[in-house]
């Protein structure tokens, strides 16, 4: 059925395609850009230069790799809920928090009524779309995260600023199909942290997307999702892109248990260990999944964003999903 | 005014690691060149050690009367005291219950055993820590208390490996035995206070029997030290979920203290009003997990409320989890909260609020 959708799309894809989960490593020169920007020794349009540049790095390095559907590799991000929130009226900065290990993140504080302030990602998808003719997805983090990941201090509850998040992420969503973009992606990845919300989330995730003429896509992780499959179906996406390594393919007795209805993008390498997978294990994987979802369904991908990783270590685990996606397809 | 003699400020647990000037970054600098080959591993510790210096002064500076170490030193509440058993792999990322924080998930290969202390040196260097401290702090009624995962929180968070512990009740049972013999060897580096958490009970009510169990060996090294003549207390506290609907069962648990966290349900103010509590209980009304602010009059009137029906009126005022969750300064101002809260129960003026200073 989402093949009949990407088609009309005009997006013909081979089985298994390969994609990504959103960011990227940045490369030394980049980090150390942005170090020297937040001290003030180089001006935004030097940093814009350098992202640019780095985005085009990793652009053509997935075309090299042979990925079927790109991402921008997000080099003009740090976090996921903080690059929204630092150009959205209604947040405050707030300092740093650790995520885990020796992780750290600054997390936002909602103070006031939540606007969109005009396209706030646009310009990149337009930017790394121009430089392949592969299709490359629009990347935005979903209203229930950045909700969970804020803290708050204005709305009543938890619903009433999600909410309010979706009708400004909605926006976005509305300015990337305009510019062309025709697969977007919209992270959850707080999906299964409270699952008595689920229906928040899904009713934030219709808010954001009904009526609106893209693939939608949507990523969640290191979850409990044993706590909310199959209610979890009923998000109104295209395609669930989720973490099956790392989690040991514990999903697919779920899905056995009950069909998983969507098509999945599937991740086969771990984003957290520097140990690169063999290929074969991936395509272990791959056999495991086909056996519960049907193969026109599935897609390839690393767990989560591979930012975590070394250029080297992130170029080699995306050969892996590359490779195990190739033995699939025969 | 209340009687508060007996209304103690206790902190719950972890402490920001981390704050916005480049001194409060020592610890992250120091993981990441350890982990790039350009530090040892004893730079490593020296920067916990300044961690967890500042963050001991930080609480005793705000008054709090039992601080912890801030569990600087913690990867996790699961994997740091599970992973340095015998039988216990440590493996990927798990979401730590509903924060946006994620602990690594131990395996159990073979029954976990532990082979000697794991957190005493942890607790001897808080207490000599706080022994340095400028005076009044050092002088005053502080005292540290030692946090420990409890047993069905570490159970349920593992997985099993291993034919002997696939059953929860023998994993958490084998957990038990673990933390038994911590709380005996805590105890005899002079440990007077010591919480227990257990969060994962709120979310799987259903498991209560295996908790109860569970928690056995621990109250019964409890019970031994103190049959030895000297002094120990065990808590049990539990967080981030709805406290009430184990409400009656949790305080009838033979702890010390059971601390609660009021933020997911604050009519449980009202029960405890009405119902009472046979027990101390730990006051989790701040909370740990969003930087809003409260009003201290309002804790102060929630308190109130609850105290006359606490036995001897011996509560412990915190925040209703660890504050790592908090950016360093609204985790600061909320230790200040502590105390701004019991003065205002005193009816004494409330100083401006923005933390302890």
């Amino acid at each position: 059925m989402s093949r009949v959708k990407l088609e009309a799309l005009g997006v013909k894809l081979p089985l298994f395609p390969t994609t990504s989960v959103g960011s990227f490593p940045k490369p030394d020169y980049l980090t150390k850009a942005r170090a020297e920007f937040s001290h003030g020794k180089i001006n935004q349009s030097e940093l814009t230069d350098l992202e640019r540049k780095a985005t085009q790095f990793w652009i053509s390095k997935q075309e090299e790799l042979g990925i079927d559907v790109l991402v921008d590799g997000e080099m003009y991000r740090g976090d996921m809920v903080a690059y929204f929130a630092e150009r959205m009226p209604g947040f405050t900065t707030g300092g740093l928090v650790r995520s885990y290990g020796n992780r750290y993140y600054h997390k936002p504080i909602i103070t006031g009524a939540i606007e969109w302030p005009g396209p706030l990602t646009m310009e990149w998808w337009k930017y790394a779309q121009s430089l392949t003719k592969k299709p490359v997805k629009g990347m935005l983090t979903g209203a229930y995260t950045i909700m969970d990941w804020s803290f708050n201090e204005y709305y009543p509850d938890r619903r009433a600023t999600a909410m309010a998040l979706a009708a400004a992420i909605r926006k976005e969503v509305e300015a990337l199909i305009a510019a062309g973009c025709r697969i977007v992606q919209i992270d959850e990845p707080a999906l299964s942290v409270r699952p008595e919300e689920l229906p928040i989330a899904i009713e934030a995730m219709r808010k954001t997307t009904e009526g609106l003429n893209a693939y939608f896509i949507t990523h969640a992780c290191y979850g409990a999702f044993e706590e909310i499959y199959p209610g979890m179906l009923e998000m109104p996406v295209d395609n669930f892109d989720l973490e099956m390594s790392n989690s040991e393919l514990d999903m697919l007795g779920l899905f056995r248990q009950s069909p998983f209805t969507k098509d999945i993008s599937f991740g086969v390498v771990d984003v957290h260990s520097h140990v690169i997978e063999d290929p074969s294990a991936a395509q272990n994987c791959l056999r495991d999944a086909q056996d519960v979802i049907a193969r026109q369904s599935i897609w390839v991908d690393p767990d989560c964003g591979l930012k975590t990783r070394t250029v080297e270590e992130a170029i080699d685990k995306l050969r892996v999903c590359v490779e195990a996606a190739a033995a699939m397809r025969g | 005014m209340a009687a508060t003699k007996c209304l103690y400020l206790s902190h719950t647990g972890s402490y920001p690691r981390i704050g916005d000037s480049t001194e409060l970054q020592v610890l992250r600098r120091t993981t990441a060149a350890v982990d790039r080959g350009q530090a040892t591993q004893s730079d490593l510790r020296s920067a916990e050690d300044d961690m967890t210096r500042r963050a001991i002064s930080d609480q005793a500076r705000a008054g709090v009367d039992f601080i912890t170490d801030g569990m600087i030193r913690w990867y996790d509440p699961i994997s740091h005291f599970a992973g340095k058993l015998a039988g216990v792999e440590i493996r990927g990322l798990l979401r730590f219950f509903d924060t946006n924080f994620y602990f690594r998930q131990p395996a159990l290969i073979a029954r976990p055993t532990r082979g000697g202390p794991v957190l005493k040196h942890e607790y001897e260097f808080a207490r000599e820590a706080l022994t340095h401290l400028p005076s009044p702090h050092s002088e005053s009624r502080t005292k540290v208390k030692q946090v420990l995962t409890g047993p069905y929180t570490l159970a349920k968070s593992s997985l099993s490996q291993d034919g002997a512990t696939h059953d929860l009740a023998e994993r958490a049972g084998a957990y038990a035995e673990a933390l038994a013999q911590e709380i005996g060897d805590l105890a005899a580096a002079g440990a007077e206070f010591i919480q227990i958490d257990e969060p994962a009970i709120l979310k799987y009510p259903a498991d209560w029997a295996i908790l109860e169990q569970a928690l056995v060996p621990l109250l019964r090294a409890r019970d031994q030290v103190v049959k030895s003549g000297e002094s120990l207390k065990l808590a049990l506290y539990v967080y981030f979920r709805d406290c009430a609907p184990l409400y009656t069962r949790l305080v009838n648990l033979p702890f010390d203290a059971i601390g609660l966290d009021f933020t997911y349900n604050w009519a449980l103010v009202e029960r405890i009003s009405q119902e009472g509590s046979p027990r101390p209980l730990g006051l989790g009304l701040i909370d740990g997990r969003n930087t809003k602010l409260e009003d201290p009059a309002t804790v102060a009137a929630q308190i109130e409320k609850m105290l006359a029906k606490i036995p001897g009126g011996v509560a412990y005022l915190g925040p209703s989890c660890g504050l790592e969750y908090l950016p360093r300064d609204r985790a600061l101002a909320k230790l200040g909260l502590l105390k701004q809260s019991r003065a205002a129960l005193m009816g004494m003026p409330v100083a401006a609020s923005g933390g302890a200073q």
